[in-house]
């Protein structure tokens, strides 16, 4: 709004019919891709994304990316921080229909990523990749706070994930490339609640990055991890482990010699 | 009848632990005097009618009580190396955590190795305090005669007697007006040590019904900032709190503002009466659970869903956050959301009931 206000002011009514006439051509472009960017115009990557689309992806969202009924979402204007962790992380393909795509092994490779995202932007843009390299430049202590208040409640305090509804979970964090915590935040990847720009910022992401990979090389202290899951394996280790010792040593005292 | 009967004197009162010895076919005085220490021992025990029938006693001297005496030494002696063990661990072992590199470093094993060294020590001192009592102190059986069933009619007749003639002679039985002094005074002592204790009590007042939200408050996130609509995107949640002193750390003000996707705002049914709580496809819902107070933030954006992760209950925000699944039974209150003309969402109300579990007082 104040951009155009303040354009309107400095210019004359001339411009002002000009400028009118751009918008329209925008406008118009904006809307017209979802129907006809598929022929033409297309950059080399995006072509050969394409490809990779036709053979892979379009069972189940579609010739136009418009999403097939009960077996894959439409990914107009999905933006290609959703194509890179979904596909990067292996999650898509899907292996077969169930309650939610797990990581497995990629099948495309790094040049077939961006070839897709490419081709998926094409459609409409959504989240982008972030620009910065460090994806860790971030305040460690606000990182923890932001990460126990947003996501500790379902991917647990350590990053360790958790249940969730109707056999879906929320994945362990073990393997998250700093990337991929970084899409998976900006896209909202299945029931993952999405993370905008507006909602944490750039830095909090980093700050967030930055606090889940330092726990995860943190060494445990008091040796043992025990899946760092909480009082509920700890408890039972201490439960087999501790009454078994006090029963053997109630039978040896005891016991005459 | 027991085997000492025939010691007491006649009309059967029993020698009992404690008496003092019956006269009777005792040992003479020279007898008494030429007796070792075991022959008295013995005697003290007949006495008592107690009867030793076996006893084994470790060989002084012997190589199994020198063995014996070797490990118990052992155990303590270990028991005392591990404590300055956990002395020396406590103060010069590295005890930093890196917090970067990861994996193994010395650091790790400060806490075990401290806990190993306290748990060897005080389980040193418990084997060592076990194997003495099993391999040198003497092991031995020994009876007493006990007399069966109840006390003889005599007995009991005559201290039942007793008692009752000591109430009378001390007057306990007839001075009411003592009695009852003393009963006022106790109670008012007993209740004076525990007055004190009422200061704790408080009366809550409107406290459980009331949160911070008035009309017009802005809903901030942790940071402090107010939240615009475009600030979020479908699928979208963001814990928003009051803004007042404290806000971040107010427990029952604490709510989620939730922006639905298309399809979820077409399925949108709203509670009764609160049709209009919504701000398009935005929705506000108290964080705390109905069931026992948990925050209920894990949210599934596809579904819709809010789920507790103390105990599985699960709610649903498109039908008024109702509970669907799990111990909880009620809906989670909705905070009524708007606009305000800065372009910033604000509270229309406080919630319109209590938030949170359920309290003696509440109506529903």
């Amino acid at each position: 709004m104040t951009r155009v206000e303040r354009l309107r002011k400095r210019t004359s009514s001339g411009l002002a019919l000009g400028i009118a006439l751009v918008a329209i051509g925008f406008g118009y472009s904006a809307v017209a891709p979802s129907s006809s960017a598929q022929d033409d115009g297309l950059s080399v990557e995006a072509m050969a994304g394409q490809e990779i689309y036709e053979n892979g992806c379009i069972t189940c969202h579609g010739r136009n990316l418009e999403g097939v009924e009960d077996q894959g979402p439409p990914l107009i204007g999905v933006g290609e921080a959703s194509v890179y962790f979904q596909v990067s992380t292996g999650r898509m393909p899907l292996k077969q229909q169930e309650a939610q795509a797990q990581r497995k092994t990629p099948v495309y490779d790094d040049a077939e990523v961006n070839q897709l995202m490419a081709f998926i932007e094409t459609y409409g843009g959504g989240p982008e990749l972030p620009t910065e390299e460090d994806l860790r430049d971030g305040e460690l202590a606000e990182g923890g706070e932001l990460f126990r208040l947003n996501c500790a409640s379902c991917h647990n305090f350590a990053g360790r994930g958790g249940a969730l509804s109707s056999g879906k979970n929320a994945p362990a964090l073990d393997q998250s490339s700093d990337l991929d915590i970084y899409t998976a935040m900006l896209s909202g990847p299945q029931n993952m609640p999405v993370f905008g720009d507006n909602q944490l910022t750039p830095e909090n992401k980093r700050a967030i990055i930055n606090y889940v990979q330092t726990l995860k090389d943190t060494s445990d202290p008091g040796g043992l991890s025990i899946g760092r899951a909480g009082p509920v394996p700890e408890g039972l280790i201490i439960w087999i482990v501790g009454i078994a010792g006090c029963v053997i040593a109630c039978f040896w005292v005891g016991t005459r010699s | 009848m027991s085997s000492h009967a025939e010691n007491g004197p006649p009309g059967g009162a029993q020698p009992m632990p404690g008496n003092p010895p019956q006269p009777g076919p005792g040992p003479t005085d020279e007898e008494l005097a030429r007796m070792s220490r075991e022959d008295l021992v013995v005697l003290g025990a007949k006495m008592d009618g107690v009867e030793v029938v076996y006893s084994e006693l470790v060989e002084p001297g012997s190589t199994a009580e020198r063995r014996a005496e070797r490990q118990v030494a052992a155990a303590f002696t270990g028991a005392g190396l591990a404590a300055l063990a956990f002395m020396v661990i406590f103060v010069a072992w590295p005890w930093e955590v890196e917090t970067a590199g990861g994996g193994f470093d010395l650091s790790t094993l400060y806490t075990p190795l401290l806990g190993l060294m306290m748990g060897l020590a005080i389980t040193l001192v418990g084997i060592g305090v076990v194997l003495w009592a099993k391999k040198l102190m003497p092991y031995e059986v020994a009876v007493q005669e006990r007399h069966e069933g109840a006390s003889p009619e005599i007995e009991r007749q005559t201290t039942a007697a007793t008692l009752v003639d000591i109430g009378n002679s001390t007057g306990i039985a007839r001075r009411s007006i003592i009695k009852r002094s003393l009963g006022f005074g106790g109670a008012m002592l007993g209740l004076m040590a525990i007055f004190p204790l009422g200061g704790l009590i408080k009366k809550p007042g409107t406290a459980l019904f009331e949160t911070p939200w008035e009309p017009g408050m802005r809903l901030l996130t942790l940071n402090g900032l107010p939240i615009r609509p475009d600030d979020m995107r479908p699928g979208a949640l963001q814990t928003v709190f009051p803004p007042v002193e404290g806000g971040t750390r107010s427990a029952d003000g604490v709510a989620m503002l939730i922006r639905l996707l298309p399809q979820q705002v077409t399925d949108y049914r709203a509670r009764e009466g609160q049709e209009d709580f919504r701000w398009n496809d935005f929705v506000a819902y108290s964080k705390i659970c109905t069931h026992a107070g948990c925050p209920v933030s894990l949210y599934e954006q596809e579904t819709a869903r809010i789920l507790c992760p103390c105990h599985q209950s699960q709610f649903d925000a498109i039908d008024g956050a109702r509970s669907i699944f799990g111990p909880a039974s009620r809906s989670l209150p909705q905070l009524a959301v708007e606009v305000d003309d800065d372009g910033y969402f604000v509270a229309k109300s406080d919630f319109i009931e209590p938030i949170g579990p359920a309290f003696w007082e509440r109506s529903s």
